[in-house]
């Protein structure tokens, strides 16, 4: 059964982590996913909760009432828009008050909040939605005898009273996932929950990139093949901040770091270039994937 | 950077502490203050291994209303929105909440924004996205534009103006 989805991209991925949305829009719809562009959606308000949580709300109520306009769920593949997306859609519907003030703004742009509108995560869509049997089926080419570690992204599991996509935790579907693929991970490492420090690379890069360091310093003695992560900002800190975070621990890093959809891409018999990972600043060719 | 001590013999500023109580009851509304000082949000909090954030103090400090001193610090800068603390704490306390408060209250008196917080902002006022396009590099050295991967134009508010309007309008209502 085909289902549609408006593609919700947030700024990171499509201003910058282009890996990440090529590899979205060529594996989702082999599992009947029908992503739609929408005009109209802009910053989810994130990244400005630090300075005004007022205009973070504003902003998230606005990108759901673009997607109610056109009658769609909303897709978000970055943790931090789901988050944004998530708390607004909550708080509305609890505080018709302040419901009542947004959409008196919102009107200016011909927009109405509603709460009509559902929101998922790639994490979510692959595991709950699509469900682990269909992508099964789809895989022709198993990611076996490799080893993962995931990163969920802080704001990917919490908090969780507002309900989020997996356990706070002990998040285990994209480890569901990864098994199906026929790769191998593990339930629980020491740093699994682990941030990955992104939002202080606004003002703090320097132990931002110490905290990306730690986890892949860890990840790198584990001895995993590599890193699967589904949000930008941690993607952008893992991949292609490695050299420089590897700098703040005193290790050469050489960690390969996967979006979870270009690994499901790699499994489905995607050829490696038209899943974006010739983007990817980790080494991930160390490992042979996709190529048997 | 470093606050206050917790005997210091400050004055409370209720006015601000009712605020903070505003804002978080009106934006959080499932969040409670009933902290009694266990420090597991501290335990777990991802700024406090490396910048010596200490959620529970702040805490201490917002009941005894110094928030001036917390205002007025970097500390409240370092949080990483983790949510750890949000999550673990038994009472239903949220210090990333406090502190996203208590952030939102420096940049309202007038406090110097820190980093790269007001080209974010100026950036979505002027066209939308924390960021514009911007060119990538292959691992083996090659530039890339996203028109070159294929993919679409980016989605943005059909109205500019009226967008920014919204936005402005928004920007300086009290909570």
């Amino acid at each position: 059964m085909k289902k549609k989805y408006a593609l919700y991209p947030g700024c990171m991925m499509p201003t910058e982590q282009y890996a990440y949305e090529i590899s979205i829009r060529e594996s989702l719809p082999i599992l009947g996913i029908e992503l739609v562009d929408v005009e109209g959606f802009s910053c989810c308000g994130e990244p400005l909760k630090s300075v005004n949580q007022l205009m973070t709300l504003y902003l998230s109520a606005r990108n759901l009432a673009v997607a109610e306009k056109n009658k769609l769920d909303i897709f978000a593949p970055c943790a931090m828009c789901h988050l944004a997306l998530s708390e607004c859609k909550n708080l509305l519907g609890n505080s018709p008050e302040m419901k009542e003030r947004i959409n008196n703004l919102l009107s200016s742009e011909d927009l109405i909040y509603e709460g009509s509108t559902y929101i998922v995560n790639t994490v979510d869509l692959l595991h709950d939605h699509i469900g682990l049997e269909t992508i099964k089926q789809h895989v022709k080419k198993p990611l076996t005898g490799f080893k993962f570690a995931t990163h969920y992204g802080c704001h990917l599991i919490r908090p969780s009273e507002i309900g989020r996509p997996d356990n706070s935790e002990n998040p285990q579907k994209m480890e569901e996932i990864l098994k199906t693929l026929g790769a191998e991970t593990t339930d629980y490492y020491p740093e699994k929950l682990d941030c990955c420090g992104g939002i202080l690379q606004i003002n703090l890069p320097e132990s931002a990139l110490t905290k990306t360091g730690q986890k892949l310093k860890a990840i790198q003695e584990y001895g995993f093949n590599g890193l699967v992560d589904v949000c930008p900002w941690c993607h952008r800190m893992y991949d292609a901040r490695q050299t420089k975070a590897g700098e703040t621990v005193a290790t050469k890093l050489e960690v390969p770091v996967f979006y979870l959809t270009q690994l499901l891409g790699l499994a489905f018999g995607i050829k490696k270039e038209k899943l974006g990972l010739d983007l990817n600043l980790s080494p991930v060719d160390k490992i042979k994937l996709g190529e048997a | 950077m470093s606050i206050v001590d917790l005997t210091s013999m400050g004055e409370p500023q209720s006015e601000q502490r009712n605020e903070i109580n505003q804002r978080l009851s009106k934006l959080k509304d499932e969040i409670s203050d009933y902290c009694f000082q266990c420090a597991k949000c501290t335990s777990g909090c991802e700024a406090h291994k490396l910048l010596e954030l200490e959620p529970h103090k702040m805490l201490a400090l917002l009941k005894r209303g110094l928030i001036d001193e917390m205002i007025n610090s970097d500390v409240i800068w370092t949080c990483m929105s983790c949510f750890k603390c949000r999550e673990r704490c038994p009472q239903k306390v949220a210090p990333v909440e406090v502190l996203f408060a208590l952030k939102n209250m420096a940049v309202a008196s007038g406090k110097q924004i820190p980093g790269k917080y007001t080209a974010i902002l100026q950036s979505v006022l002027s066209i939308g996205a924390t960021q514009g396009i911007q060119e990538v590099t292959t691992r083996d050295n090659k530039t890339k534009r996203r028109s070159d991967l294929g993919l679409p134009n980016i989605s943005k508010p059909s109205d500019l103006a009226k967008f920014q309007a919204g936005l402005m309008k928004i920007a300086v209502e009290k909570v």
